[in-house]
């Protein structure tokens, strides 16, 4: 079985009491729970890999119990691109009846600030006309793409990135509990690598364990599998002038592998900022132009060509 | 423009849609206080805007006319109105002119089209609104509260009686084909029929039976390259009388494919990037008519330039096989594996399949899953380097 297999879902807390760091909005949150039908809409902010998804999962679980499964509707707002969707999706799972145990239904969405406003707005009447019965805990990275509305409908709690030495215990506890040698040095790696994101580091971590040992060595050979090492491809040909070569890379993760425009231009930011360019805001700027036009364009793929055209012919 | 310049002067100019007319005149003539506004109802370019000008010129009103953009939100509307609806005296006689008022839309601010119709259910002075068409769910809100006019297209034959009436004063001719070609294709749209005649009349190619017949996408790209000067390649732009979408498509695809130096790569580009944001922009407001500036904008990459041939794709058959095979394949894989682990498509085929695969390949994973899926797992473990 997938979840099993995978360390990052084997060693995903089952309790908020078992989340890494974060103590404070688990106390709250723990708190909140004692009584679950006063509990308010939450709004989780903060950056990747921090548990944010995972609080939210583990609250559905201590609140819902053995009804989790039938009372827990688990959307991404990434991949539910328009609102008809998720309208659909939680008006059928409003819809049927028997509220068993269960002081209300839980509807996760995750990457809630993918969503445009237009579709938030939507979304604002749908938390409003299905109040009675649900609750719902909206997932972001990015609290200001969230509009005000539903805002002030929610309590918002503030994810803060894991400090270094949370995620390097963390993984030495996996480490053992999978009998895997690992040294200090591998292990430090491996959280510069992942830059607070616990997700990335524990996924890191099971690359590095298949080749043996988590030394400096393999975290090093493994770390360049994400595709994010392809975004930064794609940036180095583009600032090269190697346009074709560049825009056939990006096409290939869209097309083929799936990655959203909205990630892609996410990870291509990160990229410059690696890239310590001597152009450095002259690139930025240009990347803005075209983010802003993919948002009023129609064909996201030409914005996203001609942005490559552009970012070669900076000098 | 002589589709301005045409513009009837008097309401008797006007051709078609009798009844409607005099029913308009008739609603004119006993207004009072709280009459039910109207609704003109009709396909693009048959008068319903030239009428309700006309009209408040004969009966001595001051128009205020709104179009779509401006009723967005209720602030606006409001802002707009106000001084209408209240003291009269100030203005004169006004009435209320809202021009497509279908193209309201419920982006940004739901207000707009709730304000205007507060507005419409307690008339204090003529209103008059025009639409396209009638089926959204705005227009059903709307149209309980006013009174409909419909508005046909214009017969041929009344038509062809309007357009010789403009010749005749231009003094051009048409060749009788062309005549009646010019008629047929404008489909009862008074306006795009003289918009049509004057480029052909005007025109900067001899004008024979083939200037204004469609040219298809692909000698339409290669004729407009080769084109020997702005005006000709302007021509073959009109000409390409295909879905704009297409169009800029065509464009882009044949501008990849032609194997041109970075810098020109860009400039055009630009200009494709431009274009294709004034269709995001139609499309989102549903304001057509601004699709006229979109011939305009592609001009601007007109260059004689033989380097550039027209090309379909615009991607090489390696990765447009790999998008329609494996592509698919991983979309499912992803779908299906994003959801076990809480994380988007997109996020799972980023930074987690990538992990998945290598630890697949290192013996120290194994996937429980469809075999269905073991050939791609296999060609994409093959990738990793």
């Amino acid at each position: 079985m997938l979840s099993t297999g995978m360390w990052v879902e084997k060693y995903r807390p089952q309790k908020l009491s078992e989340i890494v760091n974060q103590t404070e909005i688990i106390g709250s949150l723990e708190e909140l729970i004692k009584n679950p039908a006063d509990m308010p809409h939450l709004l989780f902010s903060g950056s990747a890999g921090v548990g944010k998804t995972t609080a939210a999962l583990c609250l559905a679980r201590q609140v819902l119990g053995e009804n989790v499964k039938d009372y827990t509707l688990e959307l991404n707002a990434s991949d539910e691109r328009g609102i008809g969707m998720v309208r659909e999706k939680v008006k059928k799972f409003t819809r049927f009846a028997g509220m068993a145990d269960a002081p209300f239904k839980l509807i996760i969405l995750d990457e809630a600030d993918e969503m445009t406003n237009d579709a938030q707005t939507a979304l604002r009447r749908i938390i409003e006309d299905t109040a009675k019965f649900c609750r719902f805990i909206l997932i972001a990275n990015n609290i200001s793409k969230i509009i005000d509305p539903i805002q002030s409908r929610c309590a918002t709690f503030k994810f803060t990135s894991v400090p270094e030495e949370d995620v390097i215990a963390r993984l030495a506890e996996i480490t053992k509990k999978e009998k895997v040698k690992a040294d200090k040095k591998g292990l430090k790696e491996i959280y510069d690598y992942s830059e607070g994101d616990l997700r990335h580091a524990i996924n890191l971590l099971q690359a590095t364990a298949s080749l043996g040992e988590v030394s400096q060595e393999n975290v090093k050979a493994s770390a360049g599998l994400a595709k994010t090492s392809d975004v930064d491809l794609v940036l180095k040909m583009a600032l090269d002038g190697k346009i074709t070569d560049a825009r056939e890379k990006m096409i290939e993760l869209i097309k083929v592998y799936g990655m959203s425009e909205s990630d892609f231009l996410k990870y291509l930011n990160s990229s410059v900022f690696k890239s310590k360019h001597e152009h450095l805001s002259k690139i930025l700027e240009v990347i803005a132009k075209y983010d802003y036009r993919i948002l009023v364009g129609a064909n996201p793929e030409i914005q996203l060509s001609a942005l490559l055209a552009e970012l070669g012919n900076i000098e | 423009m002589w589709s301005e310049k045409y513009r009837p002067q008097n309401i008797s100019d006007m051709v078609g849609n009798e009844e409607s007319r005099s029913s308009i005149m008739e609603w004119f003539a006993k207004w009072k206080k709280g009459t039910k506004p109207l609704l003109l109802i009709g396909p693009p370019g048959i008068g319903k805007t030239t009428i309700a000008y006309l009209v408040a010129k004969q009966f001595g009103y001051d128009l205020i006319g709104l179009n779509a953009s401006d009723v967005r939100s209720k602030s606006r509307i409001n802002e707009i109105l106000a001084p209408v609806l209240g003291n009269t005296t100030i203005l004169g006689t006004p009435m209320i002119f809202v021009d497509e008022v279908d193209g309201i839309h419920g982006r940004g601010d739901y207000g707009g089209a709730e304000a205007l119709i507060q507005i419409l259910k307690d008339p204090t002075v003529p209103i008059v609104l025009a639409a396209n068409s009638d089926v959204s769910d705005k227009m059903k809100s709307i149209k309980k509260v006013v009174k409909i006019i419909s508005f046909k297209p214009i017969p041929p034959r009344l038509l062809r009686v309007y357009l010789e009436n403009i010749l005749k004063k231009e003094n051009a001719t048409l060749s009788p084909g062309s005549l009646i070609k010019v008629i047929d294709k404008s489909r009862g749209d008074i306006r795009s029929m003289i918009n049509l005649t004057q480029s052909l009349v005007t025109g900067f190619n001899p004008q024979t039976e083939k200037s204004f017949e469609t040219i298809n996408v692909e000698d339409g790209i290669n004729a407009f390259f080769k084109a020997n000067s702005v005006e000709e390649a302007r021509g073959v732009l009109y000409a390409m009388q295909i879905d704009p979408r297409q169009k800029i498509d065509a464009f882009y695809s044949s501008i990849i494919t032609s194997n041109l130096d970075k810098n020109t790569l860009a400039k055009y580009l630009e200009i494709i990037s431009r274009s294709d944001i004034l269709f995001g922009k139609i499309m989102k407001t549903q304001n057509w008519r601004l699709l006229r500036y979109l011939n305009e904008t592609l001009i601007e990459l007109y260059q004689n330039d033989d380097r550039i041939r027209y090309s379909k794709y615009n991607l090489s058959w390696p990765l447009l096989n790999r998008i329609r095979w494996d592509g698919r394949k991983i979309k499912s894989l992803s779908s299906l594996m994003a959801h076990k682990l809480h994380l988007s498509s997109s996020s799972f085929s980023t930074i987690g399949l990538p992990f998945v695969l290598f630890c697949i390949k290192n013996k120290k994973l194994e996937l429980e899953l469809e075999e269905t899926f073991g050939e791609i797992i296999e060609k994409e473990m093959e990738l990793i380097k």
